[in-house]
C-alpha cells in the first residue's frame, strides 16, 4: 500500500464530500459552490504533487472562468430559492447520469493501468513543474497534442458563433 | 526557526501595511472627491478629518446587523467573507522592495517569490467575484441579483483582456516571477529612457490598467453597483460591517493592483537613471527601496481616486462592447507585435 499522508486525506475527503454536496444540493447556486470547493481541493492536491502551474490553471480556468459562466447561466435562468427538484426528478436525466457515471468509471478503470508507474517511486526531474519546462514540453514532445487541442477549441469557437448568429 | 520568524514577520507586516493603506485610502477617496469638486470633504474628526476612517470603523462595527427575512442566510453571510479573503491574500506575490540584509542574512522584500507569480494574482482575483455573486444571490433582491449578474459578465470579459495584456509582459521578461521582472527593469532602455515596462509595453499598460479598473469594479466600470440604475447593486441589502467588508475589500484590491502596475510597468523600486542601491548600505537600501515602491504605488492609488471623480459611468452595453470589441483585439494585436519584435531582435 502506498504511504498516504494527512494532507492528501484532508483534501481528498474534502473534494469527495464537496462533490457529493454538488450533486445532492437542492439549490442551484450552493451546488455550484460545492463544485468550486471541489476545484479548490483538487488544486491543493496538485500543489502537493509539486505541480503549482496545474494548480493555478485549475483555479484560474475552471473556477475562475468556466464555473463563473455556469453561475452566470444559473443567475440568468433561475430565481433565488427556486428548487432543482423538477430537474432532478426527470427520469431521462437520471438515466443519462447513470450512463455517464458508468462511462467515467470505465475510463478510470482504463486509467488504472498506469498505476504501476505511480507505485514505484521516482525522483522528480530537475525543475519539475516549472512554467518554462512546461512550455518547452508543449512545443517539443507534445506539439501534436497541443495543436490538435487548439484546433479543437477553434472548432468549438466557430460552432458557438454559428449557433448564436441567426444570419451569417 | 529564523526563517519561520522572518516569514511570519513579512506576512503579518505587509498584511497590516496593506490594510493600513486601504484604511487611509477611504479617507483619501473622500478628501480627493472634495478637492476635485471644490468642497472640503470630511474635515471634522481629527486634523484634516484624518480620524474619519476610525469613526467609520466604529460606526460599522457597532451598527445593528440586519439579515433580510427572505435572504438565504448562509449565502448572505458568507458573501462578504468570500469577497475580502482573496483581496487580503492577493498581495502575497507582489514585491514591496528590493532586499534587506539583516545579520548577514539576505531577506527579499516579498512574501513569496514563487515562479508562478502573477498567475496566482489572476487566479485569486477571479475568486473575488464569487463573493459578489453570493452576496447578490443570497440577498434575494432583484437589484442585488442584477448587480451580481453584471459583475459575473464583466469579470469574465475583462479577465481575458487582462490575461492577454499580462502575457505580452511575460514575452518581454521571459518569467512569471514578479521579483525577476522587477530586477530586469534596472538601467536604461534605448540609451535614454528608464528601462521600465511601460516603455516596452505602452499599449499593454493601457490595456492592463483599463482591464484592472474593470476588474476592481471602479468607476467608470462600477456597473455592478450603479446607484442610478440598480440602487446599490450586489450590496443593496447589506449593512454594518458586512457592507464594510465589501467596501474595504475594494480598497485592498486597489492597493494590490497598484502594486502590480508598479512592479510590472513602472520599474518597481528602481529610480530612473540612478541606481541608489550602489550608494546605500544594505539596510538603508532596503528601507529606501520600500519607500520608492510605495511612493509609486501611492501615485496609482491617487490615480484611481482622480479617475473616479473625473469620469462618468459607462452604459452597460458600452462596457461589454469595449471589453470584447476594443480591448481583446487590441490585446491580441499587442501580443502579435511583441512576439514579432522579440523574434526579430533576439
Amino acid at each position: 500500500m502506498i504511504d498516504m499522508d494527512l494532507y492528501f486525506w484532508v483534501f481528498a475527503s474534502m473534494s469527495v464530500l464537496a462533490g457529493l454536496f454538488t450533486i445532492a444540493a437542492k439549490d442551484a447556486l450552493p451546488s455550484a459552490m460545492g463544485l468550486l470547493t471541489v476545484f479548490i481541493a483538487l488544486a491543493s492536491l496538485y500543489l502537493h504533487l509539486h505541480a503549482p502551474l496545474i494548480a493555478i490553471f485549475q483555479v484560474a480556468i475552471y473556477a475562475g472562468a468556466i464555473l463563473i459562466l455556469v453561475v452566470f447561466v444559473i443567475m440568468l435562468l433561475m430565481t433565488p430559492g427556486e428548487r432543482m427538484g423538477v430537474i432532478q426528478a426527470n427520469a431521462s436525466y437520471r438515466g443519462l447520469g447513470v450512463l455517464l457515471g458508468l462511462c467515467l468509471i470505465g475510463l478510470i478503470a482504463v486509467g488504472t493501468k498506469g498505476v504501476s508507474d505511480i507505485v514505484s517511486m521516482k525522483a522528480l526531474p530537475q525543475g519539475f513543474g516549472n512554467p518554462s519546462i512546461f512550455g518547452d514540453l508543449f512545443f517539443s514532445d507534445f506539439l501534436l497534442h497541443f495543436e490538435v487541442v487548439s484546433v479543437l477549441l477553434l472548432v468549438a469557437l466557430i460552432g458557438g458563433i454559428y449557433l448564436c448568429k441567426k444570419r451569417l | 526557526m529564523d526563517d519561520w520568524l522572518v516569514a511570519i514577520i513579512k506576512v503579518v507586516g505587509i498584511w497590516v501595511w496593506v490594510l493600513l493603506i486601504a484604511v487611509v485610502m477611504t479617507w483619501v477617496e473622500r478628501r480627493g472627491a472634495g478637492l476635485i469638486q471644490d468642497r472640503p470633504g470630511p474635515n471634522r474628526a481629527g486634523p484634516w478629518g484624518l480620524f474619519q476612517p476610525l469613526a467609520d470603523g466604529i460606526k460599522l462595527f457597532t451598527k445593528e446587523e440586519i439579515i433580510p427575512t427572505k435572504a438565504q442566510k448562509f449565502l448572505y453571510i458568507i458573501g462578504p467573507a468570500l469577497f475580502s479573503l482573496p483581496a487580503f491574500s492577493a498581495y502575497a506575490v507582489v514585491p514591496f522592495g528590493d532586499k534587506i540584509i539583516l545579520g548577514g542574512k539576505e531577506i527579499i522584500l516579498q512574501v513569496s517569490d514563487v515562479n508562478i507569480g502573477f498567475l496566482y494574482i489572476l487566479a485569486i482575483g477571479s475568486m473575488a467575484v464569487y463573493g459578489v455573486i453570493l452576496g447578490g444571490w443570497g440577498s434575494t433582491n432583484k437589484y442585488s441579483i442584477l448587480g451580481g449578474l453584471r459583475s459575473t459578465a464583466q469579470m469574465v470579459s475583462y479577465e481575458v483582456a487582462l490575461g492577454l495584456a499580462l502575457l505580452a509582459v511575460v514575452f518581454v521578461y521571459g518569467t512569471f516571477s514578479l521579483r525577476d521582472m522587477s530586477l530586469a527593469q534596472q538601467g536604461t532602455f534605448l540609451g535614454f529612457l528608464p528601462n521600465w515596462g511601460i516603455f516596452k509595453q505602452p499599449l499593454g499598460f493601457i490595456l492592463f490598467i483599463v482591464a484592472a479598473y474593470a476588474e476592481a469594479n471602479r468607476v467608470p466600470f462600477d456597473l455592478p453597483e450603479a446607484e442610478s440604475e440598480i440602487v446599490s447593486g450586489y450590496h443593496t441589502e447589506y449593512g454594518s460591517m458586512r457592507l464594510g467588508l465589501y467596501l474595504f475589500g475594494e480598497y485592498v484590491n486597489l492597493v494590490t493592483i497598484s502594486g502590480v502596475i508598479v512592479a510590472l510597468y513602472f520599474g518597481s523600486w528602481h529610480l530612473p537613471y540612478i541606481d541608489l542601491g550602489a550608494y546605500l548600505g544594505p539596510i538603508s537600501w532596503g528601507i529606501v527601496s520600500f519607500c520608492i515602491f510605495f511612493l509609486k504605488v501611492s501615485f496609482f492609488l491617487w490615480l484611481f481616486v482622480w479617475v473616479r471623480w473625473t469620469l462618468p459611468r459607462f452604459r452597460y452595453d458600452q462596457v461589454m462592447g469595449l471589453g470584447w470589441r476594443g480591448l481583446i483585439p487590441l490585446a491580441l494585436f499587442n501580443i502579435f507585435i511583441t512576439a514579432l519584435f522579440i523574434q526579430l531582435t533576439v
